[in-house]
Formats: C-alpha cells, sequence, structure tokens
C-alpha cells in the first residue's frame, strides 16, 4: 500500500531536485542543444565548482554558494580558453565530431584523475548554516539544502532565458548552429559567439557545482552519474529550450524521487532513461523542441 | 551623402578554377543597377567578393558610404556589414528555427543599427504587412515568398545605405516574383538606397533596374546604360535570351 504522504514528499522531494538537476543541465543546454559542442566534460566543469567551494568553505570557511558566484566570472574565462582550444585544434579544421567528442571525453579523465591526486577519493563535504534544516509546512518537508539550490538555480536559468531572448549576442546564440555563416551577414562573428556561449555554459558549472556539494558529499567520479543524466534532461526537454530543459529536469526528478522512495534507489536511473525512451517514442523532438 | 560601389579589374575563383575575369562595374547614388546572367556565370561569386566572402585574387573593390570612400578588399564579412553594406543571400539563408520577429531583430546586430530597431521594425512590418501576422510563427515554416520578404526584411534591419541582392526570384512562382521585384523598387525608393541586384530573371529585373550589366562566364559582355539598350541589345538576345 502506497502512503498519501510518502508519496507527496516524494514528489516534492523530486521537484527540489529537478531544480538542482536544471543548474546542472542548462550549460549542456546551451552547448550541446545551442552550439552542437557535445561537450561530456561537463561534469568534470562542474565536480570543479564543487572542489573550488570545498576548498574556500574548508579554509576559510567561506559561504559555498558565494564561492559559486564569485567563481563564475573564473569558469566563464575557463570556458572560453577550453573554445578556443577546442576550435582551433577540431572545429576550424571540421574534424570536431569524433575527435573533439574524444577531447571532450579526455579532459573528464584528466580532470578526474588530477583531483583524485589532488584531494584523493575520499568524500568531501562543506559546511553552511543551511545544510541541516528543513522547513516543514504540514506534512510537506523541506530541506535547506535542496530547496536554496534549487530556487537559486531556477532564478540563475530565468537571467540566462532573458539573456538569450533579449540581448543580441543572446539571440545570436540561438541562431548560430542553424547557419553560422548567415550571422556573418548581420555584422556578428560566429566564432565570437560560440566563444561567448560555451563560456556561459561552462561558468553556470561554478555554481552548479556548488549546488552539488550541498546536496550530497562529492568524491572524483561521481561526475560520471551526472553524464547519462545531463543529456538525457537536454534531449527530453526539446535540445534548445529553457522552459522544456526544467520541465524535463523536474521529471526525472519527480520519477527518480518517487522510484527510489518505493522501489529502492538503485532502480532510479532505469525509471529515469525509461521515462526518457517513452517520451522521445510519443514527441520525437523532446518536450518544447521547435 | 553619397553611396556607392566600384569595382574594377577584379579577378576571383575557387582554387584553380578562375570565376571572374577582369569585372569592372559601378553603382552610383541611388541607382538601382542589375546584374544580369544565367546559372554559372560568377553573379553570386560578384556579390561574395564585395561581401568579403572570397577574397579576389587581383583588382579593387571600393564603396563610398555616407560621402567616406573606403577599400573593402581585406576586411571581413562582418565589418563590412557594420560599414553599412547589406547582402540578401541566395538561398535567403534564414534562421529557420527562429521566428519571424528573432530573425528580424537580429538582422539590426550591426551597431548602429540597434539605436533604430524599434523605428526598423515597424517600417519593416508596415512595406511587409504579411510578416507582422506571422511575426511569432518559424522562420522556416513559410512559403518560399514570404521567406524572401524576411530575407529582404533582415537586411533592411541593419540600416544599410547599400544593398547588395543575390537573385530574389530564384524558387518563387511568376507571381511572386514579380511582387518581390515591385517591393524591391518600393524599398530602394523609401530608405533613399543604392542597390546591385544580380538576377536571372531578365525581363522582371530590367522593369526596375536604372541600368544592367550582362555577365558571361565570368566577364561582363556588355553594359546597358538603360532598359531599352539591354533590351534591344544584340548580344543579350543571343547570349542571353537565346533568341
Amino acid at each position: 500500500m502506497i502512503s498519501f504522504d510518502l508519496l507527496i514528499n516524494a514528489i516534492v522531494a523530486g521537484v527540489l531536485l529537478g531544480g538542482f538537476y536544471a543548474a546542472v543541465s542548462v550549460g549542456i543546454t546551451i552547448s550541446f542543444g545551442m552550439l552542437d559542442i557535445a561537450n561530456i566534460a561537463q561534469p568534470a566543469f562542474i565536480l570543479l565548482g564543487s572542489y573550488a567551494a570545498y576548498i574556500f568553505n574548508s579554509a576559510f570557511h567561506i559561504d559555498p554558494i558565494l564561492v559559486g558566484v564569485v567563481m563564475t566570472p573564473i569558469f566563464f574565462m575557463i570556458g572560453i580558453a577550453v573554445y578556443r582550444l577546442y576550435y582551433y585544434c577540431f572545429e576550424m579544421r571540421n574534424e570536431q565530431a569524433i575527435q573533439g567528442l574524444a577531447f571532450f571525453f579526455g579532459l573528464l579523465f584528466v580532470a578526474e584523475v588530477s583531483l583524485i591526486l589532488v584531494f584523493g577519493v575520499d568524500y568531501r563535504f562543506v559546511e553552511a548554516p543551511y545544510i541541516g534544516p528543513s522547513l516543514h509546512f504540514g506534512m510537506f518537508d523541506l530541506p535547506l539544502r535542496m530547496l536554496i539550490p534549487c530556487v537559486i538555480s531556477l532564478a540563475m536559468i530565468g537571467a540566462l532565458q532573458l539573456y538569450l531572448s533579449r540581448s543580441f549576442i543572446g539571440r545570436a546564440i540561438l541562431a548560430v548552429s542553424q547557419d553560422g555563416g548567415a550571422l556573418q551577414l548581420i555584422a556578428a562573428n560566429p566564432t565570437r559567439i560560440k566563444e561567448i556561449a560555451f563560456g556561459i555554459s561552462i561558468a553556470t558549472c561554478a555554481l552548479a557545482g556548488t549546488f552539488l556539494i550541498i546536496i550530497q558529499p562529492v568524491e572524483p567520479s561521481i561526475g560520471r552519474d551526472y553524464i547519462g543524466r545531463i543529456f538525457a534532461i537536454c534531449v527530453l526537454g526539446g535540445m534548445t529550450s529553457f522552459p522544456g530543459m526544467v520541465g524535463a529536469a523536474m521529471l526525472i526528478g519527480v520519477a527518480e524521487s518517487i522510484t527510489a522512495t518505493f522501489y529502492g534507489p538503485s532502480w532510479a536511473p532505469a525509471v529515469a532513461f525509461g521515462f526518457l525512451l517513452a517520451v522521445l517514442a510519443v514527441r520525437p523532438a523532446g518536450l518544447a523542441g521547435r | 551623402m553619397a553611396n556607392s560601389l566600384a569595382i574594377s579589374g577584379v579577378n576571383a575563383g575557387y582554387g584553380s578554377v578562375r570565376v571572374l575575369e577582369n569585372i569592372s562595374l559601378s553603382v552610383g547614388h541611388a541607382e538601382t543597377v542589375a546584374l544580369l546572367g544565367t546559372n554559372g556565370n560568377g553573379k553570386s561569386t560578384m556579390m561574395k567578393c564585395v561581401m568579403g566572402l572570397l577574397r579576389p585574387t587581383s583588382g579593387t573593390i571600393t564603396a563610398e558610404i555616407d560621402g567616406e570612400r573606403m577599400d573593402l578588399i581585406g576586411r571581413s564579412t562582418e565589418e563590412i556589414v557594420d560599414l553599412g553594406i547589406a547582402l540578401v543571400p541566395e538561398g535567403r539563408r534564414l534562421f529557420p528555427k527562429l521566428t519571424v520577429e528573432e530573425n528580424l531583430l537580429l538582422g539590426a546586430f550591426r551597431k548602429s543599427a540597434r539605436g533604430a530597431i524599434a523605428a526598423n521594425l515597424d517600417s519593416c512590418y508596415e512595406t511587409f504587412p504579411r510578416l507582422k501576422e506571422r511575426r511569432r510563427q518559424l522562420a522556416g515554416s513559410m512559403s518560399g515568398g514570404e521567406q524572401q520578404m524576411l530575407a529582404l526584411g533582415r537586411a533592411l534591419m541593419s540600416a544599410p545605405r547599400i544593398l547588395l541582392i543575390d537573385e530574389p526570384s530564384v524558387g518563387l512562382a511568376p507571381i511572386l516574383v514579380q511582387r518581390t521585384i515591385d517591393k524591391i523598387k518600393e524599398l530602394k525608393e523609401r530608405f533613399g538606397l543604392t542597390v546591385l541586384m544580380a538576377e536571372q530573371n531578365f525581363n522582371q529585373a530590367v522593369r526596375i533596374a536604372d541600368r544592367g550589366y550582362v555577365i558571361v562566364h565570368g566577364q561582363i559582355a556588355f553594359e546597358g546604360r538603360d532598359a531599352d539598350e539591354l533590351n534591344n541589345n544584340e548580344l543579350v538576345r543571343k547570349f542571353y535570351l537565346g533568341l
């Protein structure tokens, strides 16, 4: 017999988890969905964000979210540097399809091994006043360590959505994978546009990584758990749409949470991917595909 | 202030294939000049050279924008558009998965066009009421004629002084070709543009052109100072109209 209380709380926890999933997937929606760059090293940058929060939190007791905010422009610059390397080594020569994929795969491993060498394989965590307590509303239970990342994540995605739809560079980012050459005809340099967009996609990892280490202790190989999940959310959401991506993240979050509550956590990824297959069978363009 | 285009002695090609041989032509202030020729004679290549998409092996291309004369060769396409020269490319090159309005707004990416974006959008919608009706529709879902209107509208959003149009009639039904050509004339007069139009539909292009050049195998075969001269030329009848 399924308990109603348990079900409601599983759904609420799933929505909060979905908010966090949206933060880790927004970067892939930009790089993979809008730029056609299959950046499978995205989880490595998220982990980098986690460890940055860990370093400053454990050494100087700085609030992890504040570290995430401060690291965002630094991650933006890292993203620009990575894109330039990727562009000059592969994209410029039209070799991005396979070699570019290998490049990001390699980047993922190099990052993981570097983290192991520096921090070891132990789980690391951060301390903040909001990590323990929960808010209670009747039968709802809202742990602050889930609620705060969810709220900030949605605010970040809302701000990015405004930037993409209202600014000239944002609109050019939406257009660049459709016809880069045509962008030149409106006085925009497609490579520069992609560079900025990729910078933004990596910049989101600073906060996403912070959220990750707030939600759970982190060790270097944990990023792999997220590769499949973030691509699944991006595809399920319709590749280029933020609202679709947020909806997909919430759906996967709720599906995983309900499965974990009633059938055990090991079934959660299977249900999430089964869900993806079912949706793509009915709507091949995803939830909000154009 | 004067806006004009001067092309002199241009040779260009792709790899070892020479396409343009010693092309010279000019477009005077507020003129509509037609570059006429059938497929594969080098019309689009000429347009690409002006826009910096292809670098000529020799020759000069200069533009006068608001009275200031500038060399175009060696500049990037983005710089040339920034100067105030817009191209409506062959095949239209719209962003199919963006809406009509998003396509138009992107047209105003050029820095000096951003300030006047609201006014330009209004006059765009006024000239093409159809685009206003469909402004929330994806560009790729529109008919060929509507897409050509959108391509013209997007180019105008950059507030250009000189407008290059490559084969506006391609893929359109005859009635739409006529309408598109009429619109180009209307736009030219409304915005005081200097227009160079490459076209293979001779009769339609000559209706609105002040002057024209006939390009055959990458060379200017004939220069007509007005529509009558173009219509009555032996070369045109032989090479171009196949009469």
